[in-house]
């Protein structure tokens, strides 16, 4: 084979995996819609009450590397924005709820509304500006008095 | 919390210690260069004619690099391939301390960079054109996936194989 072909053979093989690296790179922390789930209290260990307008529920596990983050940043914004609650909830021991769940990966995020449906899903650290799109759509803009 | 008061485990299930999840990038980015290298001249040159020549090819002698350090991997344990003790001994004491993961998954992608080397090495063997071709071209997309992009790909197929209960791991699996 002619070196030229060879080598393009092989650019072509590295390249075919940055573009399933760029793809999943992507979709990463990307909100997807529930499927209409809802919960209530009791039905997730530390979810106690679907109150607020917004419940943010973090799926977590011992090692996983990116889920102190994600935390820190989800406490922060439920302490920020009013009606948002924030659940964390702690898969290590909880194989069964990780599959009932269909959870492949930690941090994964739900958000559910008030009453307790679920409304988007995020695999990986959440999208700052998709979760907050998220939010805004489930808590009311507060008015300003001028 | 000792592991022995949550229910369903013991401490013989214990999970195994965290590793630096670093380690399993420097050892895709060892077996990215091996594979490209393979892989490059394996296109070169037509298939050898006789098993000789086939077991002292070039393409034949760097997968057989990879297999034995694999095989070090997925029998000895992660910490027993090569170039992860070159990671532990070398590397990470120059770099902060960071994230920390479960072995298990890693450790079953080295299994399949196993499998997949195998199969390599067995077509090569046998004269079978672009055996070796097509199956170094997968270690090509998986080490560049998981040195670079930080996507460990057999750890995935681990984790499925995990949720369908086809793998049962002895102790939770913190994923």
């Amino acid at each position: 084979m002619q070196p030229w072909v060879a080598v393009l053979i092989t650019a072509g093989v590295v390249a075919l995996a940055a573009a399933i690296g760029a793809v999943w790179r992507a979709t990463r922390g990307r909100r997807r819609a529930g499927d209409g789930t809802t919960f209530g209290p009791g039905d997730l260990p530390g979810l106690d009450a679907v109150t607020a307008d917004a419940t943010i529920v973090q799926f977590s596990t011992e090692f996983c590397s990116t889920c102190p983050a994600t935390r820190r940043f989800l406490r922060h914004l439920a302490r920020e924005r009013d009606g948002v609650a924030y659940v964390d909830v702690d898969l290590t021991h909880r194989p069964e709820l990780a599959g009932r769940l269909r959870i492949l990966q930690t941090p994964t995020v739900f958000v559910l509304d008030r009453g307790g449906r679920l409304v988007g899903r995020f695999g990986g650290p959440p999208r700052r500006d998709e979760l907050g799109a998220v939010l805004d759509s489930l808590v009311p803009t507060p008015e300003w008095n001028l | 919390m000792p592991a022995s008061t949550i229910p369903g485990t013991d401490a013989a299930a214990q999970p195994p210690k965290p590793i630096d999840s670093r380690g399993p990038r420097w050892v895709g980015g060892y077996t990215f260069v091996i594979a490209v290298a393979a892989l490059v001249v394996a296109l070169l040159t037509p298939i050898e004619a006789t098993i000789q020549g086939r077991l002292l090819s070039p393409e034949f002698i760097l997968i057989a690099v990879l297999w034995l350090s694999f095989a070090a991997g997925t029998f000895g344990g992660n910490g027993a391939h090569p170039f992860a003790a070159f990671f532990r001994r070398v590397v990470q004491p120059r770099l902060r301390p960071a994230e920390r993961e479960d072995p298990r998954p890693p450790r079953f992608a080295l299994l399949v960079g196993f499998v997949l080397t195998t199969i390599a090495l067995v077509l090569h063997a046998a004269g079978v054109p672009y055996g070796l071709v097509v199956a170094t071209a997968l270690v090509v997309v998986a080490s560049f996936l998981q040195a670079f992009v930080g996507f460990c790909l057999g750890c995935q197929v681990y984790l499925l194989l995990a949720r369908a209960r086809i793998i049962r791991p002895k102790a939770t699996l913190a994923y």
